[in-house]
């Protein structure tokens, strides 16, 4: 037996319509998992489904328009917020992930409360999937790291949560998600707090702004290299600002500058991972461009461990 | 067939579930401090592993005990569970020399129900900080890797059977070939 989506679709769009009694918001990044539920949830409540996208200034590039013009073709009542200064300056003086995940995680709910206000919503909908709440932990279960969107929640919060995708893993929600013609359904996976998680140690718009830019290329290289099938696509694979300065020598002057890592992981449900094995002309690619055409960067190095004992993102 | 897994809150309880969904099996996750009398019904156990730490936090493990004493189908302890099993029957657990995380190998060294038809060395996943220093009576090694020595046991004569490694993540090789083998014990006992 495998995952059967249309007996799922069929089970959670009748159990969203029994659990929504009036009107929701849908908390939507624009990603597969919270996607997928706008879907799905829209479904169930038509128009009584609004789907909030933030823009917490740490999106990846270009991330805000692509994912206005998902939720559009896909016909799901939809609003972007901007939000970036907010977001900043809760961050600021922060470098604690678990602090981090947490400002984010409230800041988040504290946006969807008062949209969910003015839309007359009673329920959230989240794209909440099992790792979110293994990995969140409670009970018995140790805190692995707080996800936003189930340990980062407020213990007062109003809204009641409805959760479709709760007892599924990746893989699931992309076969869900194609059945379902979400274009998204393939799209590598992207944590709710962002880029806020990919710079260790103080979040500031010029540091998400490094990290923002050596992620694109390392996208671009890799999807690249996968489309002349010189590696098979990664499961996940980004770039994370490190808090530490190498020196370097630049056009015969000595640099003080930031180190990227690379992180490529190969994995099925994100329970486990092991290193992709990226050829190394691709990783020399790689990068040549970051420390050429990002600036204060001089270093880059690859991160090869597996999950456990790591977890994938680095924080 | 109905396949419970005792929640003994591992990172992998839930996949757990999820393996035996798969193979078309009646499951559901359950608290480990569910009596025993719940379990009239169920064909089998899987007691999975945890944040507990055996042999420091044994009250943690809930009714995990009750359920090797009382419940007379077959019990599969994966990780944490596996070294209570180890603990609760008289034998010993305690913090490994080595404890293992990711990638490793086992070889079965004594054929096993458990082990039918696969090689007799695969590669596995490991999460763990304690391990099996001393089995308990009326049970037999079956494998090891080169830093643990008892990844699996079981007892020769009750359907128990105690993995140090986790047979349900993606990642280690004949994972649903061992819980399959481990239901065709609970379809026999039954």
């Amino acid at each position: 037996m495998t995952f059967d989506a249309k007996a799922f679709i069929a089970e959670q769009v009748e159990a969203v319509r029994k659990g929504v009694s009036g009107k929701a918001i849908i908390a939507c990044s624009g990603g597969v998992d919270s996607t997928t539920a706008a879907v799905l949830a829209s479904r169930s409540l038509g128009d009584r489904l609004l789907a909030v996208y933030v823009d917490t200034g740490l999106m990846r590039k270009d991330e805000t328009n692509d994912v206005a013009r998902t939720l559009k073709e896909l016909k799901v009542n939809h609003r972007i917020l901007r939000a970036e200064d907010e977001f900043f300056a809760a961050l600021r003086g922060i470098s604690d992930p678990e602090k981090k995940r947490i400002i984010i995680g409230n800041k988040f709910i504290e946006l969807f409360e008062r949209e969910a206000k003015t839309f007359g919503a009673d329920s959230l909908v989240q794209g909440t999937i099992a790792p979110d709440w293994i990995e969140s932990g409670g009970q018995l279960r140790d805190r692995i790291k707080t996800h936003h969107n189930v340990a980062g929640l407020p213990a007062n919060m109003k809204l009641k949560l409805v959760e479709p995708l709760r007892d599924i893993y990746k893989d699931e929600v992309r076969a869900l998600a194609r059945a379902l013609g979400v274009r998204v359904a393939e799209r590598q996976p992207f944590p709710g707090p962002g880029l806020a998680v990919r710079v260790v140690g103080e979040v500031t718009p010029d540091r998400v702004g490094l990290v923002r830019e050596a992620s694109a290329i390392v996208e671009h290289e890799i999807e690249a290299a996968a489309k002349e099938k010189r590696l098979t696509l990664p499961w996940q694979y980004f770039a994370v600002l490190l808090p530490v300065q190498t020196v370097g020598v630049h056009g015969d002057l000595r640099v003080y500058g930031q180190t990227i890592a690379v992180r490529a992981v190969d994995s099925i449900d994100g329970m486990t991972a092991v290193f992709s094995k990226i050829p190394l002309d691709v990783m020399d690619r790689i990068s040549t461009r970051i420390t050429n055409e990002v600036p204060g960067v001089n270093r880059v190095v690859y991160d090869v461990s597996n999950k456990p004992p790591a977890t994938i993102e680095w924080e | 067939m109905r396949v419970y897994v005792v929640d003994n809150g591992g990172q992998w309880t839930h996949r757990e579930w999820r393996v035996l969904k798969y193979l078309g099996v009646d499951t559901k996750i359950v608290p480990n401090d569910s009596p025993v009398s719940d379990l009239k019904e169920v064909d089998g156990l899987v007691l999975s592993g945890g944040a507990p730490r055996v042999g420091i936090d044994p009250e943690k493990m809930g009714k995990n005990g009750d359920y090797i004493d009382a419940f007379s189908g077959p019990i599969l302890g994966i990780c944490a569970g596996h070294q209570f099993m180890a603990t609760h029957l008289g034998g010993a657990a305690a913090p490994a020399k080595v404890p293992e995380f990711g990638k490793s190998v086992v070889k079965v060294h004594q054929p096993d129900v458990l082990f039918e038809g696969l090689p007799d060395q695969f590669e596995v996943w490991e999460s763990h900080n304690d391990e099996v220093t001393m089995l308990p009576p009326g049970f037999t090694a079956l494998a090891s890797s080169p830093n643990c020595s008892v990844q699996a046991m079981r007892h020769r004569d009750r359907p128990l059977f105690g993995l140090q490694f986790h047979p349900e993540v993606e990642h280690t090789q004949f994972g649903p070939e061992i819980f399959r083998n481990f239901l065709r014990v609970c379809e026999n006992s039954s």
